[in-house]
């Protein structure tokens, strides 16, 4: 029943939350609107199937984007339901939450084991909990955040006037008394504060403190200034929410620490639950909650790729930005590591150097004639056809005699050796192209801008109709990314007709995304633009059937365990 | 803010200099009440006894609220002190520190660290195997690095004014001896045999061919 309280008191004050939140949101929910408020805040694993289509494609997952107020909720939630299973009251539920990651079972069976042991780990006063359940307490009942603004901490303090745990008495401090921290001597009893264990510094020491942990240091849970004192200081002293607290001698920290602290809140509560992710977008705060993708193990089958409010497409499973299907996590990081470590390396040795055709050292000539001898195995060659030296006579300095057998033999025998540097290279450079034409999009859509606004002057076309080319677009850009990450699996795919299957898809794919590419370049003329808007248009649901086929069929075959993988990747799955 | 940590620093400085009892004391360097050097003498029953130990303290801009900047100037054979740079590993220097810890209380808890090394947490992995493989040997060779770089009393009756290069190394001289034989440098010998902890059980474990293939490397 205490939920049903705050449930109501809740949705009230959360209303203006969910105003500002989207429009998405809003649209979507438009049908539930009656009773949209109580849906809304019922529960963190609401359904809300408002961002996905209506038939999910084997290739998607199922999320939902939430809002920083929805964690906040979500926050207030738990920590509210364990203030009355535990006796304790809300701020010290946040505290224990906390302390133990957000994991409710594990705290509780800790908690009724030994309670006080459990308190004392954490860092929380023992004063007896005096609190006051929800369900008893008049009237608004008691708004849960801490994570809120001035309105709910009115109404707290009305409730929790009765409930001192929240409140340190103010400490007693002799004349003279002299901060321990700064030197400093504030008239007692203003500027002087402790928290229940009575550890006594100034105002100022604890500001400072506070901010520098919380801004520089991230921190969450603040313990007492005092050498090995575990007490936290608790959140309505961080927060500035103490009811009662005498208006001197209480710390006052700036709105941006506080808000940086809430922000902490909701990051460590996102951190500790699997089936949260923030947005990994500078600056973006929403959060996606994808229970389908909260296991290690499903991402060994699914690419959870998700989209937030704003618009920002990652990867559920490892926070990469963008959209690597269809090649799962563990694989893409990889690869990306390879390229990372590899690709330029690689590049360099294959212009720069050869390899002695007798111990296949690598070797870099930086100078002199061709007459090289391998500094290893004293193996005399010609750096121009490979070829021993012995053969060369007295041609010293240029070499005529590329069809030689012995140095057709040679150079052979080298590129064989380079057989898996190519190999690599081959997808590499691939990858990197569509990732170079994906970095170019910005480029292409303005193009495509400028195109448009000719086409609306030179032909009867209106602006409704010439909007094939930016959805072309839209699927170029998609498809590349899908073919970029098509390579790096390909590169890690075992040979057999799985992957001939699969390279089929791919090339059918690569071939009607250049088609359209090729397309959107044509000049725009008078006369051919009707049958030009045909073809592209056509083209461009067409390359969207192929993408669709391509991730299909490699999610299925992900589900179906059909991918078998090459040597190089096999120890890194499973 | 700035006033504070000066003010801070000022009375503790005055603080250490009242108090003669814990014999730590704290000098400015070049006036500089930000930059001090503090010495202490060297725990008593420890190889360290009787050395007296200098540490280099950097006061940072968020002084208290941030944790002194400690290293040790005099060389210390200890394995949560770097035997190279003086860095040391201790919690209240990091993560434990609190900003009611103070000059002198840290100074001392580098003396009590000196009574009690933490050998699983070292800064000094080459020291720690040492400490954990010989004890003996290592108090012989911490207490020989007491008496050459901290001052302390001679370790062994009669040793030489010159630095023994072995027993810096905590090594027996027969063994350097043995492959200097082999007709490898002295350094180099002193270098691989320090690496491989050739010292105390370990020297029936760690074969001839071992160290020679090390040598020629």
């Amino acid at each position: 029943m205490s939920d049903y309280m705050s449930e109501e008191s809740d949705g009230e004050y959360y209303y203006d939350d969910d105003e500002v939140m989207g429009s998405d949101r809003a649209e979507d929910e438009d049908t539930e609107e009656s009773e949209g408020e109580e849906a809304d805040y019922g529960s963190m694993e609401m359904s809300v199937t408002a961002l996905s289509k209506p038939k999910k494609k084997v290739y998607e997952v199922d999320y939902e984007c939430l809002a920083t107020s929805d964690i906040d909720k979500s926050m207030a939630k738990e920590a509210e339901l364990l203030c009355s299973m535990l006796g304790v009251d809300i701020s010290t539920s946040y505290q224990l939450l906390r302390f133990m990651n957000w994991n409710k079972e594990k705290l509780i069976d800790k908690f009724m084991e030994d309670p006080d042991a459990v308190k004392e780990k954490a860092g929380i006063a023992d004063t007896p909990p005096k609190f006051t359940l929800p369900s008893v307490a008049p009237p608004p009942a008691p708004a849960p955040a801490p994570v809120a603004s001035s309105s709910s901490s009115n109404s707290r303090r009305t409730t929790r006037s009765s409930n001192k745990t929240a409140a340190p008495p103010p400490p007693v401090v002799d004349e003279g008394w002299s901060c321990p921290i700064c030197c400093c001597e504030p008239e007692p009893p203003t500027g002087v504060m402790a928290l229940e264990c009575n550890h006594a510094f100034c105002t100022d020491c604890w500001q400072t403190y506070l901010t520098g942990k919380i801004r520089e240091e991230g921190e969450h849970s603040i313990r007492c200034m005092e050498s090995g004192c575990n007490d936290l200081v608790s959140d309505t002293v961080i927060l500035g929410t103490v009811p009662d607290a005498p208006k001197e001698g209480s710390v006052v920290l700036d709105d941006e620490t506080k808000d940086k602290f809430k922000e902490l809140l909701v990051r460590f509560f996102v951190q500790c639950n699997s089936a949260l992710r923030f947005c990994p977008a500078p600056g973006c705060d929403y959060t996606v909650q994808c229970a389908a993708a909260s296991t290690k193990s499903s991402l060994e089958t699914t690419v959870p790729t998700v989209r937030c409010t704003n618009g920002h497409s990652f990867c559920f499973g490892c926070g990469e930005e963008g959209d690597h299907r269809p090649l799962i996590c563990t694989i893409a990081k990889l690869w990306l590591k390879k390229c990372q470590d590899d690709s330029e390396t690689a590049n360099w040795i294959k212009t720069n150097t050869k390899e002695c055709p007798k111990c296949h050292s690598t070797i870099e000539k930086n100078g002199g004639c061709n007459h090289m001898t391998c500094k290893k195995c004293k193996n005399e060659f010609c750096w121009v056809c490979m070829g021993p030296w012995s053969e060369h006579g007295n041609a010293w300095y240029s070499c005529n005699r590329y069809e030689e057998k012995e140095g057709v033999d040679a150079r052979d025998a080298q590129s064989k050796s380079r057989a898996s540097l190519e190999r690599y290279l081959h997808y590499y450079n691939r990858w990197a192209n569509h990732e170079q034409s994906a970095r170019l999009s910005l480029d292409l859509y303005a193009k495509t801008e400028k195109k448009m606004q000719e086409m609306q002057e030179t032909s009867e076309l209106t602006w409704i109709q010439v909007q094939f080319a930016k959805k072309a677009v839209d699927e170029v850009i998609k498809c590349r990314m899908t073919l970029k990450w098509t390579y790096a699996m390909g590169y890690y795919l075992e040979k057999s007709n799985q992957k001939e299957l699969f390279e089929d898809n791919q090339r059918d794919l690569e071939k009607a995304v250049e088609a359209l590419s090729e397309l959107l370049e044509r000049p725009i003329e008078p006369e051919t633009v009707a049958s030009l808007r045909q073809q592209i248009t056509d083209k461009t649901v067409y390359v969207l059937k192929r993408n669709e086929v391509m991730l299909e069929d490699t999610a299925n075959g992900f589900l179906e365990g059909r991918w078998a993988w090459n040597t190089s990747i096999s120890p890194f799955i499973e | 803010m700035a006033d504070a940590r000066l003010r801070r620093v000022n009375k503790e400085i005055a603080d250490c200099r009242k108090d003669k009892a814990s014999n730590v004391e704290i000098d400015l360097v070049e006036e500089n009440p930000f930059h001090l050097i503090g010495t202490f003498p060297g725990p008593p029953d420890t190889p360290y006894e009787g050395g007296r130990f200098s540490v280099d303290i950097v006061i940072p801009d968020s002084y208290p609220f941030q944790p002194v900047k400690m290293k040790f100037l005099t060389k210390v054979y200890h394995p949560n002190v770097s035997s190279a740079s003086g860095a040391i590993c201790l919690d209240i220097l990091k993560d434990a520190w609190s900003p009611v810890l103070t000059l002198k209380s840290t100074l001392i808890s580098l003396q009590s660290l000196l009574c009690s090394p933490e050998p699983n947490d070292p800064q000094d992995a080459e020291v720690a195997k040492h400490y954990m493989t010989s004890r003996s040997s290592f108090n012989d060779t911490a207490r020989y690095w007491t008496e050459i770089y901290a001052g302390g009393p001679p370790a062994k009756a009669g040793s030489s004014e010159q630095k023994d290069e072995v027993a810096i190394a905590g090594l027996e001289k027969a063994h350097v001896d043995q492959f200097e034989a082999l007709g490898f440098e002295r350094s180099k010998v002193i270098d691989v045999l320090r690496r491989l902890n050739y010292r105390g059980s370990n020297v029936g474990s760690i074969s001839e061919d071992r160290i020679i293939d090390a040598l020629l490397k």
